[in-house]
């Protein structure tokens, strides 16, 4: 039995939530029940991602492939748990652990009655399967379907309160994301056609022969998933449906929207071009090039457009826009450093914005503002929640101590190998900019006189999930060592020349 | 070692320590204060003696998958132990000046946590640490400057933030060249670019200047010092007068001496430009200086001024230039620091913020104004008192580098200063002030001791110059 589950322990981890997402909405009556159930799923995958995750950081013979019902590639399809799939899963439950448990506290207010909040924890759980279901496959059409399922889930999430903007958001975001699920298809309809592949070891293996036969298809396959996974991934231009959509959503939903469906994407993209495509092509098609410019703009872009927000959710918002600029920059620095430098800011930002939305969340609950000049002195009357704001600001501008840092040291680094130096001063103006729109919120918070209110902080597990996340953005700042290593291991494998 | 620590943490843990205790004990909440600000001095000493002595003391580590040191050299030693101590004296005077102010708690939590930061600027043994700390005395000043909430001092705070954390920008830039280049980040293993020449090298350089210069305020990055002095006296005096701007300063010394080496930057082309900057910077902050009406703005102009003297010794290459600016680095923090102490008595004690209105002061507060005109003769470097000696040495390094005109620069600063402070003091001690006051009460001697005992101190190592130039004379054989 034992031996069993720890064989089937992949599938398992993806399959867990799915499952008991379908059976909740038999026990929507039932609040407690569904809150515990959710609780314990999430826990018991963030022993099994423990388990895994030590397996693959000691072992030598990985990555594991595991064969859904016994099929063997390129006829059945594969799950494969390498370094980068395990980073991504920690990443997952580390952060969805907190988030769940912050709904546990706050949905009643955010979402409404018993039957809503069953439906919202079956969106959650849905989300975080297909998350964790896009960290494992190997796939291409499996990838599709992980994408569908993430892209519905997230509408709903959106639109889990019931709210006249919150429609119009969801409208906005379906229509877009939609599009994007469209691209992703097509580009990997291109693939398919010229390769008969859709496992990724087979598609880029055939790819890397015939590629030169057919360079426009190629070309068009590139075009069409850098497009919908950046319409996905709110990638500079692409992002207009971002702010709306993740500033209306109940909180714990903008924080695992904002923190970890992004990134979802992120990984995907990651996966076609680092396993599919691979380097080869990359460097013949230039598309590092593009990964570097888009960054780069993405960074200053998003950062500006920040500044200009005054509410304090879509400030986060934009926020969003310019770190994910961070990761395509190091994704297309085509070195070990800066991959691994970009994968780790990857998971710094999940666990930052996680913190950051559920902390505004918290604030605006308790004083029932939106604006940033109005939460004056709040962190003398909220100290828990003001802290985990300030912690997670301090880890977002990059200083050291706190986790951001560790990631934009090794991009820096990255950008250093690469050659180039406009990287290097973009990263460091984007810190400065991000300093700059975060402060004020801090400086407001804490440093201007309260007016005579009862703001509290709010109640236990709401707590208790900042202060989980805060500290993982300390410790990760301070001794990120199987972490980053698990980060560097992903970066060599995705960069060995196939 | 654990002297190091305890000296290096007493700030902190005291900053939390004060944190806990409510606003009302303010007689609890000294005594605290006092007590880590000497544990901290106290461990200083010890530390650094040792130092001085030739031992190494270290505490080393990770932070962050980087190498992290704590390691005090001669140079982190001497600059440890002029911010430990002034601390103390900042800290009596500040009981004084902060009674029946509001926000005690705040200020005095954050004014223990600099402690910590500066130290850690000091001691620091390799980039990374000084990166850290660097940044964070940013932060951990920041409530200080916007103490007194009014619009000025939070448009300042806003100001001495995006100034601050722009330059840790630029410094953190050219750390990473640094270590891409060098491969080191460690200052104890002798000049980390020795080997390499490039010409990159010069950019490197003046990132790195640029970086530092931020805190250092050398001109045209000056701009947030006379700015930040919306912030409650102490803090002017303590803070951007020795410690924050000390911390640019030391960087500088840093980079010149640990990162490039003074051979390297000998053969750089950006040493022809390097000390006219400086120059630059000193005679026209002085000459801002003397345009300013209000007191602490004159003050802080006259600061960017000094700061380039040490800056100028560093530049001009050689040993004597840097015995010149260690020397200076001591002499003038015990000098300036009183000048801002009399300032916030006269204005706490007779209201009076500008120069033209000093006039009758003299009479009013003969001590305080004794101590400003003695102080006043330090800045202008005349012989009894201990400025007079780091500027002997600072000339005597020009003219070895082969660069009188800088000696002539420094001679006519000093007219400058003369120009600058000299009328207002007779004006103080000659005319007749129509306010009433007493230089009396246990608020006023709070105050009015650490001033004194500093003049004493000044004259003392002015008299007997010998007494601190083995900690002179151990940085100077550090580096050569």
């Amino acid at each position: 039995m034992i031996s069993a589950i720890s064989t089937n322990l992949p599938v398992f981890i993806i399959i867990a939530p799915l499952f008991v997402a379908f059976v909740l909405p038999t026990l929507a009556k039932r609040k407690r029940l569904v809150e515990n159930l959710v609780l314990s799923v999430e826990v018991l995958m963030l022993l099994g991602i423990c388990y895994l995750a030590s397996i693959v950081l000691f072992r030598k013979d990985i990555p594991i492939i595991y064969q859904m019902g016994g099929w063997p590639a390129p006829w059945g399809i594969e799950l494969k748990v390498g370094s980068l799939g395990t980073f991504f899963l920690l990443t997952i439950a580390i952060v969805s652990l907190p988030v769940a448990l912050f709904a546990r506290g706050n949905l009643t207010h955010e979402v409404g009655g018993k039957e809503r909040i069953a439906r919202f924890y079956v969106l959650y759980l849905l989300l975080v399967g297909a998350l964790a279901g896009m960290a494992l496959t190997n796939d291409l059409f499996n990838v599709y379907v992980l994408v569908e399922v993430a892209t519905l889930s997230c509408c709903g999430l959106v639109s889990a309160r019931n709210h006249p903007r919150a429609a119009k958001a969801t409208f906005t975001y379906l229509i877009l994301a939609t599009l994007g699920s469209c691209l992703v298809m097509g580009g990997i309809g291109f693939i398919y056609i010229i390769t008969g592949h859709l496992n990724m070891e087979f598609a880029s293996r055939e790819l890397s022969i015939i590629w030169q036969n057919n360079p426009r298809v190629v070309w068009m396959a590139f075009s069409f998933m850098l497009v919908g996974f950046g319409v996905k991934s709110a990638l500079f231009p692409l992002h207009v449906w971002l702010p709306d959509a993740h500033s209306v959503a109940p909180s714990p939903a903008s924080a695992i929207l904002s923190g970890l469906a992004v990134k979802g994407y992120i990984i995907c993209l990651l996966k076609v071009l680092y396993n599919v495509f691979g380097q080869t092509l990359m460097q013949a098609y230039s598309v590092h090039k593009i990964l570097v410019l888009v960054g780069m703009v993405a960074i200053i872009a998003g950062s500006i457009s920040a500044l200009t927000q005054k509410e304090l959710k879509r400030r986060l918002a934009f926020s969003t826009v310019a770190q994910v600029g961070y990761i395509f920059l190091g994704f297309g620095l085509l070195n070990t450093r800066g991959l691994a430098g970009a994968l780790f800011y990857l998971a710094s930002h999940a666990v930052i914005k996680s913190t950051l939305f559920l902390s505004a969340a918290a604030m605006q609950t308790a004083t029932g503002k939106k604006e940033i000049k109005d939460l004056s002195g709040i962190g003398r009357k909220m100290p828990i929640t003001a802290a985990a704001f300030t912690v997670s600001s301090l880890g977002l501008t990059g200083i050291p101590l706190f986790s951001g840092f560790v990631g934009k040291w090794n991009l820096l680094q990255g950008s250093m190998e690469s050659g180039s130096i406009l990287p290097i001063s973009v990263i460091i103006a984007g810190s400065v900019l991000c300093g700059a729109y975060l402060f004020p919120v801090i400086r407001i918070a804490y440093f201007e006189t309260a007016p005579e209110k009862d703001w509290k902080d709010p109640n236990l597990p709401q707590k208790l999930a900042l202060i989980l996340l805060s500290a993982v953005i300390v410790v990760l700042g301070v001794v990120p060592g199987p972490f980053l290593e698990l980060a560097n291991r992903a970066a060599a494998e995705l960069l060995v020349l196939r | 070692m654990l002297s190091l620590v305890i000296a290096l943490f007493s700030g902190a843990v005291g900053g939390l320590v004060v944190a806990m205790i409510p606003e009302t004990k303010n007689r609890l909440r000294n005594y605290i204060v006092l007590l880590f600000a000497a544990s901290s001095a106290f461990f200083t000493w010890h530390t650094a003696l040792k130092v001085f002595a030739g031992e190494r003391v270290r505490v080393a580590g990770e932070l962050g998958g980087l190498a992290f040191s704590i390691d005090p050299d001669p140079l982190g030693a001497v600059f440890g132990l002029i911010a430990s101590t002034l601390w103390l004296f900042t800290a009596v005077y500040s009981f004084g000046y902060m009674a029946g102010k509001h926000k005690q708690r705040t200020f005095f939590t954050f004014f223990l946590m600099s402690l910590t930061m500066t130290l850690g600027v000091a001691f620091s043994g390799n980039l990374v640490a000084l990166y850290l700390f660097y940044e964070l005395l940013t932060f951990a000043t920041y409530p200080l400057v916007i103490h007194e909430r009014s619009a000025e001092a939070m448009k300042a705070g806003t100001k001495y933030i995006l100034y601050s954390l722009s330059g840790a920008g630029a410094i953190l830039i050219a750390i990473i060249f640094t270590y891409a280049w060098s491969g080191k980040l460690d200052f104890s293993s002798g000049p980390m670019l020795a080997n390499s020449l490039g010409p990159g090298l010069n950019w490197l350089l003046m990132l790195f200047i640029g970086g530092f210069g931020v805190k250092a305020a050398i001109m045209p990055l000056h701009r947030w010092l006379p700015a930040a002095m919306a912030a409650p006296t102490p803090v002017s005096a303590l803070l951007h007068a020795v410690a924050v701007v000390y911390s640019g300063v030391y960087g500088i010394l840093r980079t010149v001496y640990s990162v490039f080496g003074h051979e390297l930057i000998g053969q750089l082309e950006i040493r022809y430009i390097l000390p006219w900057t400086a120059a630059i910077t000193i005679v026209a902050g002085i000459v801002i200086a003397a345009r300013q009406d209000v007191l602490k703005r004159r003050l802080a102009y006259q600061t960017v001024s000094h700061l380039s003297y040490i800056l100028l010794g560093a530049f001009t290459l050689n040993a004597w230039g840097l015995a010149g600016a260690i020397f200076h680095m001591i002499s003038y923090s015990t000098l300036k620091i009183t000048l801002f102490f009399c300032a916030g008595i006269i204005s706490e004690q007779t209201g009076v913020i500008k120069v033209s209105k000093i006039g009758g002061i003299g009479r009013l507060l003969p001590k305080t104004m004794a101590a400003f005109s003695i102080a006043t003769m330090g800045m202008i470097g005349m012989l009894p008192l201990n400025t007079f000696w780091g500027k002997y040495y600072l000339m005597k390094g020009s003219v070895e580098a082969g660069k009188w005109p800088l000696a002539v620069v420094l001679i006519i600063s000093g007219i400058l200063n003369a120009i600058c402070f000299v009328p207002a003091i007779v004006n103080a001690f000659n005319r007749v002030s129509t306010k009433t006051c007493e230089e009396k009460g246990s608020r006023v001697s709070l105050m009015l001791a650490p001033t004194l005992a500093l003049v004493m101190i000044a004259l003392f190592i002015g008299l007997m110059p010998g007494i601190i130039w083995p900690g002179v004379e151990a940085v100077v054989n550090w580096f050569y």
